[in-house]
């Protein structure tokens, strides 16, 4: 562990993203303490500017609290990121682990089913999702899940096929360990790495998905996001800016250290490049 | 026999608008407006959705228009003369009109439409038309209606938005509601059609053939598509668009748009509109079958923040099931339920004493609300809502669906608990308000008719007095009684009265003259460099 971290920390933007990353994990997690009220409360005068009427970051044009919705906002965002990142990479795994490891006509069938998802322009297919289950959280999820498991399971197979043919997996074979056994305890493990990391930018994407759903219109009027914020605010961009351009700020710097911990992750844990200095 | 001879008054009307303009009319070019959302079909005969109403009375045209001081004027008909009793009304046609398919327009296309069409399918029709049990044909270009009681709001509904003439030819024997005249309309108007690029924009090029002496002066007409607010404002900035009615311009940017030179914006060319923003309840089953619900949230409301902030002051609040521009008239008398301000106190203390106990959580009962999707203000409408609601222990999620999900299960499956809308009140109540609560109005898959599905005999009663009562002192009785009623029941919860903006560009002229305004025809407009 000690040792990752001395890997991980090599890499000084990795670290600042990670600090920004629990940076915006203990805002979403004392949202609720810090805003207690429900988020889409009208708290004041609508359309405050930043810091007039008791407003940190202004409101919006209901009388909103901007920086309420970014706390509760950040909880959403970094749900439906995770949820959904588990999502894909559960599917991903289980297709992508199938078809490595037996090939053949297994493989030719799953991969076949995984180009039919990734020939579907992926924001485009979500939104499709979304209209066609109205837009509502579980849908969002859904949708986000539905156009990230490609990559994954793509990842997965190649991984499974460069390894079954290793010795230990052969030895695994003489002891006469079920197929499930070798799959689940002996490979996956050994290439769970590459798995972490493009989940970890998956969540990024996630995050942007949902913030685009939510811009769009697309996202669950019933709960606080920061694509719903932009969302709510674009029409006033000009005459009120700040309804758009904290949650638009919120998004970019939690996508970019997401993905600046993702690249962190890959340079600690792929063996490849330990030796590189 | 009472004879009134239109064409006189046509002359005048002429007369004047020619003293008016001091420069004369150019021909030429193409006008770009804004439609939104999208409609469903360009079957005006069929709904009175507002999209529709944008595009459809350009290709097809009603008996008679209106000016803007209510005065008929020709159309289709070129005059009208009523019997002594009111139970005869003779129209006699104009000549030489033919439909853009080349074939001529008779007697025989006004018999059927009104008959087979409007009294069938059309939201408002049934009511238009209630009273009319045949129409004679004795030649080509007459028309004689047969009325069982005399119906004087009959003379306001002869608009080409409300009670457009369709072509007999291309919808006999065919399911109105499925015609394929529904996508490629073939109309009498001053615009024919021409293409319908699906999600971008409809066109409409000049009827060569048009029988009117003046006009139509522009080459085409082109209703743009455009879901995104701010993208239509910049194209309204930039000149792209020079027209944009009810609303796609929102208020935020009207307002600053209002400062510039080449860009005005009016609330006139609705009064013959009248809209309302409202609440529709499903009063036979989920939660919202008590009355007292209904009126502890018509009580907590506070419309005028409503008005102030997702209007920006556009608007009135409501004080009865009337809209207040039917004072004129007599008929429209404030009641209580309607706070202009809300009443949070009030709206609990009412659910308390119907028994509805908050939970632990502070919640009295649960339920959907369906928000008219019709655009951002609507869904910032939806959400102070929700927050109203949770405050007197009612707790709503929200739903936002594309048009034609959300028409068909508000109109069609009435699978929905309560759901924001806006009604046109229009010029008479019988014309407007009369189809939200009669009986004879819950009509399974036509639009903007009784969803609640409200039935209440003593006040069928007083909606069937109301129309037929000639004597204006009784009548104002009359909607005074069915106020009450309303006010006491709400099936529908008024919130206010919606001012709808027109944002166009100064290019753009004459595009006025009718009280239908943007729901006219554009056949006096013009383009000034």
């Amino acid at each position: 562990m000690i040792d990752f971290w001395k890997r991980f920390s090599r890499n000084r933007s990795a670290v600042f993203g990670l600090a920004i990353l629990l940076t915006v994990l203990f805002v979403a997690s004392i949202a609720s303490l810090i805003y207690p009220e429900d988020p889409f409360r009208l708290a004041g005068k609508p359309l405050s500017g930043p810091g007039l009427n008791g407003f940190l970051l202004g409101s919006d044009s209901l009388g909103r609290d901007v920086a309420s919705g970014i706390a509760h906002g950040a909880k959403t965002s970094l749900l439906i990121g995770l949820i959904a990142t588990l999502a894909a990479v559960f599917i991903g795994i289980i297709f992508g682990a199938f078809s490595g490891y037996y090939g053949g006509r297994i493989d030719d069938l799953l991969m076949r089913v995984t180009e039919i998802f990734q020939t579907i322009p992926s924001f485009v297919f979500a939104i499709l999702l979304v209209a066609i289950m109205k837009p509502s959280i579980e849908s969002i999820v859904i949708a986000i899940t539905v156009v990230s498991w490609p990559g994954v399971a793509r990842l997965v197979r190649a991984e499974f096929l460069s390894l079954k043919n290793r010795e230990f997996v052969q030895a695994c074979h003489t002891l006469g360990m079920s197929d499930l056994r070798i799959m689940l305890r002996e490979i996956l493990p050994n290439c769970l790495s590459p798995i972490i990391v493009i989940g970890s930018l998956m969540v990024a994407t996630a995050i942007l998905i949902e913030s685009g759903l939510a811009f769009l219109g697309l996202g669950d009027p019933n709960i606080m996001s920061w694509g719903f914020q932009i969302g709510a605010g674009r029409t006033m961009l000009r005459s009120a800016w700040w309804v758009c351009t904290f949650p638009g700020i919120a998004i970019l710097i939690t996508v970019l250290a997401i993905n600046l911990v993702g690249e962190g992750l890959n340079d600690a844990l792929n063996p490849r490049l330990r030796e590189r200095q | 026999m009472k004879i009134i001879n239109l064409l006189s008054t046509a002359v005048l009307v002429t007369l004047l608008s020619l003293f008016g303009v001091a420069h004369a009319q150019k021909s030429g070019g193409t006008m770009v407006f804004l439609v939104q959302p999208e409609p469903p079909t360009m079957a005006g005969y069929v709904s009175t959705s507002g999209p529709i109403g944008l595009l459809a009375p350009k290709i097809y045209e009603g008996l008679f228009d209106y000016d803007t001081a209510g005065k008929m004027i020709p159309v289709l008909a070129e005059s009208y003369e009523m019997s002594a009793d009111g139970k005869t009304v003779t129209f006699k046609l104009r000549k030489g009109v033919s439909w853009h398919d080349g074939k001529p327009f008779t007697s025989a296309d006004v018999q059927f439409s009104i008959m087979n069409v409007l009294k069938e399918v059309h939201p408002r029709g049934p009511n238009s038309f209630k009273e009319v049990s045949s129409i004679d044909t004795p030649d080509s270009h007459t028309a004689v209606f047969n009325l069982d009681n005399p119906a004087p709001y009959m003379m306001r509904a002869f608009s080409a938005y409300e009670s457009p003439m369709v072509p007999k030819h291309h919808l006999e024997g065919q399911d109105l509601k499925g015609a394929k005249l529904g996508n490629n309309p073939v109309g009498t108007g001053p615009y024919k059609f021409v293409e319908w690029k699906k999600g971008q924009y409809i066109r409409l090029d000049k009827n060569e053939d048009y029988w009117g002496s003046d006009g139509p002066y522009l080459d085409k007409i082109v209703g743009r598509f455009v879901p995104d607010a701010s993208t239509r404002t910049a194209a309204m900035e930039n000149g792209e668009v020079l027209y944009a009615a009810y609303n796609a311009i929102p208020n935020i940017d009207a307002v600053r748009l209002k400062e510039r030179d080449d860009i005005g914006v009016t609330t006139d060319g609705y009064s013959m509109i009248n809209p309302m923003a409202l609440i529709e309840f499903n009063t036979k089953e989920g939660p919202f079958v008590d009355a007292a619900v209904r009126r502890a949230i018509s009580t907590a409301i506070d419309r005028q923040f409503m008005i102030d902030t997702i209007f920006f002051g556009y608007g009135k609040p409501a004080t009865s099931a009337l809209s207040s521009n039917f004072s004129a008239t007599g008929l429209h008398a404030e009641m209580p339920n309607y706070p202009a301000n809300g009443d949070i106190a009030a709206a609990n203390k009412i659910l308390d004493d119907a028994g509805y106990a908050k939970d632990g959580s502070g919640v009295r009962m649960k339920g959907t609300f369906d928000l008219i999707p019709y655009g951002e203000d609507w869904r910032r409408g939806g959400e102070y809502l929700k927050q109203v609601l949770g405050d007197i222990g009612i707790q709503v999620e929200l739903r936002y669906e594309d048009v034609p999900t959300w028409l068909k299960r508000i109109y069609h499956n009435y699978d929905f608990e309560m759901n924001l809308n806006y009604f046109y009140q229009l010029s008479d109540p019988v014309l407007g308000v009369h189809r939200h609560y009669g009986t004879n109005m819950i009509r399974k898959g036509t639009h903007f008719v009784n969803s609640s599905r409200y039935s209440n005999p003593e006040l069928d009663k007083l909606l069937r007095a109301g129309m037929t009562q000639p004597d204006a002192t009784k009548r104002a009785a009359i909607y005074k009684d069915i106020q009450t009623i309303l006010a006491e029941d709400m099936p529908v919860v008024n919130l206010f009265e919606l001012e709808f903006l027109t944002v166009y560009n100064t290019k753009l002229k004459d595009a006025y003259g009718s009280a239908m305004g943007a729901y006219a025809s554009f056949g006096n407009a013009w383009l000034d460099d």
